[in-house]
């Protein structure tokens, strides 16, 4: 737990040990398809867990729920269709990888709740569309959820802490968790709304130390339709500016995130910043890194990181494996399934990247 | 119908929308009211007012539109209200009464749907890598441009099963899978809104003398809501 | 009515006024007090409002009276359980039972847990304190920072923990406002050149001189009063706090670093008036003791033989909690007579 005393900080929402059903996320598959990977190995592998990937899954809508162009109606349909799935595979744990879908989850079971004939409705309307039933899960996790759940065990397993190798001391980490990971309701969070544990868990639990900076809680900026429509996108990168302008005094040397959403953006804006204000948060022009708790996770065990994705981030990744004491071999970094070697991209103007 | 009427159809506007008293915790910590010319507050205080024409010209404004659904604002307000859900049931019902194309970012909605909405219905994806293409995403950098020319050797070496029959991350969406969704948007009222996006969307873009087409993006309609920015939206 | 027992639970202002007023009618009263010391939440004052009356000499004159032949006084005495047993109110604390004709509940207020509203920060960052902490500091005669500094900025919040459905509290507890406004006064006067801004949704000035004091505070003061709620504080590097509020009245949402924030905390039912009007069944809205009447039996419980007298009931200022302890006392001997 957190050095500081959180009235919430102790409390633990339920989170089912076994026997998954797994939603993939749209962002998270297309931005970031190693964590997807290396979640499913950390649990198989490393944990003995069962979790199902049912390849007739598809997305939740949330995206489009939220930026206003799929009504409620059919999202809630949707939700119960991925449901149904889950109910045929004959699991009661939904395990949604996305925090927006997460949001979006918990917000249909909830209206469901409290509005019997909305369930009523769903049920009726996804019958006429596909002649599907459903059950509604026992229990809706985030993956972090279960990663923060296992953190000790994992540690056991890890060959690598949050410790930067040189000096001895703990690394400085940022934890972002996405608002609608708590911020919705704050009941299907680790530790609450305001504070979650679930970054900060494992991040104390593997050696390093959180930051507590005065825009901790502060959205990325990313906005829906404020990120979608191009000539929104001011208000997505003023956000993430915002934060890091924030953090900067406190010397991070990395962020974990919780959305994949997140994730992408607070890595992308940086380097939008660098190239039009030439302005960097570190001291050596280059980012700090923004890392999904998958790709920490699977570093720490030891994992590839170019198995894991790193080498898909924009800002690089090198200085903190360097500080982790992480090996890495640089021909591996741009080579694709095949063994080819793919070419390097091209550099920045301003944000220093390094492919020797 | 009285406008206020017409929200409370709307199952999350009954849950959203209680007493206002005007304490300002929502604007206080809104990213969209540090960026925008936009108050959170102001809105429920409209609505509260249950005033037809005032609440008109809200379905009709800019102002609709500043919110990111981050929904900070639920988690704080010491009433139970929820200022982005009340939001969302304004911009739906912008949408099904055409107000939405009145205003610069309402008329963004016809990008969105173009974009997120057909991706949903073609791919079973709202964000798929071969949607989010460099030149459309220009911030996303030279990496992503990489990862974009390669999206199957990278991919794939991450453990995807890119664009492929069978599970796993990017997987192609089985048609069977894909016509069931479309069902759920046929029965759901989804495709209704979109047609009605559509349908407003066009009516614009014949009194401005642009192109539209039945789909895609290459049309001057899409590039001018994708692009067109006033810059008349900040403090 | 010689013979008559009459326990009194809590040995607050409430308590006392009712015990001194029957002992003089004499009737033997037991007053029970759970901490050591008699004079409930008076003890967290330094000044009172409206007049900046020494609290320690007021709290001194409440509990002179104690000194009465027929009041026997139980410090150090909480009473886990109240019933009617056999035609008498049966009180027990440890192994010690306790029998009276009437009882008397007078368990006063707690002041709210600023630890439940997280996002405020109090517990967590080392310069958001509570009102009642600031009365304490005030007491030293100085208003620092932790680090020792003498604070350029501070900000007073109202309503934390009161008209706030998150908390559960959706009443006013009435005595916080005009709180707020006496001690941006000692602040100030303590530290002319800083800045106090107090942040606030209604400046509910109901109280004689109340509203004289507000508009005093501004002119004599320059304590700036700004309408919106502080929604997050957050701490900088340099263990300051970060403020984010709406200025309701020109709408703009602002960002504030004060070296002090102070929390107005509010007032809520003890544990011990929740307990004992939950096993007595007379348990009323948040925990507190539920009256027959507001109108004319406000002292009355629906249990015969049940009084209430002061806070336990709902937030009141000190003079009202002191006529509602005699008030008990006229309904409890004209009890007694009948």
């Amino acid at each position: 737990m957190t050095e500081k005393k959180h009235f919430w900080n102790e409390y633990q929402k339920e989170i089912a040990d076994d026997n998954y059903f797994y939603e993939r996320s749209c962002i998270r598959q297309s931005f970031f398809p190693g964590s997807e990977t290396a979640f499913l190995n950390i649990l198989r592998d490393e944990l003995g867990l069962t979790i199902i990937d049912d390849p007739n899954q598809h997305t939740c809508t949330g995206i489009g729920y939220h930026s206003d162009v799929v009504p409620f109606e059919t999202t809630m349909t949707v939700c119960a269709r991925l449901f149904s799935l889950m109910t045929d595979a004959e699991l009661k744990n939904y395990v949604p990888s996305c925090v927006t879908s997460f949001g979006v989850f918990t917000e249909v079971v909830e209206t469901w709740e409290h509005f019997p004939e909305e369930l009523e409705k769903t049920r009726k309307f996804l019958r006429e569309a596909t002649g599907r039933e459903f059950k509604i899960p026992e229990n809706i996790a985030h993956p972090s959820d279960i990663i923060y759940k296992y953190r000790k065990e994992l540690k056991q397993k890890m060959k690598y802490q949050l410790v930067n190798c040189h000096t001895g001391k703990p690394l400085n980490a940022v934890e972002h968790i996405g608002c609608h990971y708590g911020k919705i309701f704050s009941k299907h969070a680790v530790g609450g709304a305001e504070f979650p544990q679930v970054l900060a868990g494992m991040i104390e639990e593997w050696g390093g130390k959180v930051i507590d900076y005065p825009e901790r809680r502060h959205c990325c900026g990313f906005g829906f339709r404020q990120y979608l429509v191009m000539s929104n996108r001011g208000y997505s990168v003023a956000n993430t500016k915002k934060k890091f302008e924030s953090m900067e005094p406190y010397k991070p040397d990395f962020v974990l995130t919780n959305c994949p959403g997140c994730t992408m953006f607070m890595d992308r804006w940086q380097y939008t910043i660098a190239e039009m204000e030439g302005k960097t948060y570190d001291d050596n022009q280059m980012g700090i890194p923004v890392l999904t708790y998958e790709e920490l996770t699977g570093l720490l065990l030891g994992y590839n990181p170019w198995d894991l994705g790193l080498q898909v981030h924009q800002v690089q990744v090198e200085p903190l494996l360097d500080k982790l004491g992480i090996k890495y071999d640089l021909k591996d970094k741009f080579t694709g399934k095949s063994g080819t070697y793919l070419g390097e991209p091209e550099k920045p103007e301003y944000l220093k990247v390094s492919y020797e | 119908m009285k406008y206020y009427d017409l929200l409370m159809q709307d199952v999350r506007f009954r849950e959203a929308s209680t007493a206002c008293m005007n304490c300002g915790v929502c604007t206080a910590i809104c990213p969209a009211a540090e960026f925008y010319k936009y108050d959170p507050r102001l809105i429920m205080n409209i609505v509260q007012s249950r005033d037809d024409q005032k609440i008109e010209d809200l379905l009709k404004s800019e102002t609709i539109w500043y919110c990111g659904q981050c929904m900070s604002c639920k988690t704080r307000c010491p009433r139970g209200n929820v200022p982005a859900m009340v939001i969302s049931v304004l911009r739906r019902f912008s949408q099904e009464l055409g107000f939405f194309i009145e205003s610069e970012k309402g008329r963004q909605q016809f990008a969105v749907k173009r974009t997120v909405g057909d991706n949903i219905i073609h791919t079973g994806y709202c964000v798929h890598v071969d949607k989010v293409s460099p030149k459309l995403h220009p911030e996303q950098g030279p990496v992503w441009k990489w990862y974009f020319n390669n999206a199957e050797e990278v991919a794939d070496r991450l453990g995807a099963n890119y664009n492929k029959d069978g599970a796993g991350a990017l997987r192609k969406i089985s048609k069977e899978n894909l016509d069931e969704v479309r069902k759920i948007f046929d029965v759901t009222g989804g495709s209704q809104l979109y047609e009605n996006i559509e349908q407003f969307s066009a009516e614009k873009a014949k009194s401005l003398k642009m192109s539209i087409d039945k789909e895609g993006l290459n049309n001057e309609y899409f590039f001018h809501t994708y692009i067109e920015n006033s810059n008349n939206h900040q403090k | 009515m010689n013979n008559k027992h009459v326990i009194i639970i809590g040995g607050g202002p409430a308590g006392i006024e009712a015990a001194y007023y029957l002992a003089n009618n004499g009737i033997r009263i037991t007053v029970f007090e759970k901490d050591e010391y008699p004079g409930g939440n008076v003890k967290n004052w330094a000044k009172l409002f409206p007049d900046f009356g020494d609290a320690s000499v007021v709290r001194k004159q409440i509990t002179e009276k104690l000194k009465h032949d027929n009041i026997k006084f139980l410090n150090n005495t909480k009473i886990e359980n109240l019933a009617w047993e056999n035609n008498n109110w049966i009180a027990t604390s440890g192994s010690e039972k306790y029998i009276a004709d009437v009882t008397l509940l007078a368990t006063g207020f707690e002041v709210f847990d600023a630890k439940r509203k997280e996002e405020l920060g109090y517990g967590i960052y080392d310069n958001v304190i509570t009102s009642v902490d600031f009365e304490d500091m005030y007491k030293t005669g100085k208003i620092l920072t932790k680090e020792g500094k003498i604070p350029e900025r501070i900000a007073f919040l109202n309503c934390v923990g009161s008209r706030d459905e998150k908390v559960g509290n959706h009443y006013c507890s009435r005595v916080c406002c005009i709180t707020a406004v006496k001690q941006a006064i000692e602040f100030k006067e303590l530290v002319p050149d800083a800045h106090a801004y107090c942040f606030y949704m209604d400046m509910r000035m109901a109280g004689q001189f109340y509203e004289e004091l507000y508009r005093k505070s501004q002119e004599k003061y320059g304590v700036n009063y700004i309408r919106g709620r502080i929604s997050e504080a957050a701490v900088t590097i340099d263990n300051r706090i970060q403020i984010k509020a709406e200025d309701t009245l020109s709408a703009l949402p602002m960002k504030m670093t004060v070296d002090i924030l102070v929390l107005m905390v509010g007032i809520e039912s003890s544990e011990s008036t929740t307990k004992i009007c939950t096993d007595n069944n007379i348990v009323g809205p948040y925990g507190f003791a539920k009256s027959k009447s507001l109108f004319g039996m406000d002292n009355f419980s629906e249990k015969p033989g049940l009084f209430l007298a002061g806070t336990c009931k709902r937030p009141l200022t000190l003079p009202e909690t002191i006529a509602d302890g005699r008030s008990a006392a006229v309904e409890i001997m004209n009890y007694l007579k009948s």
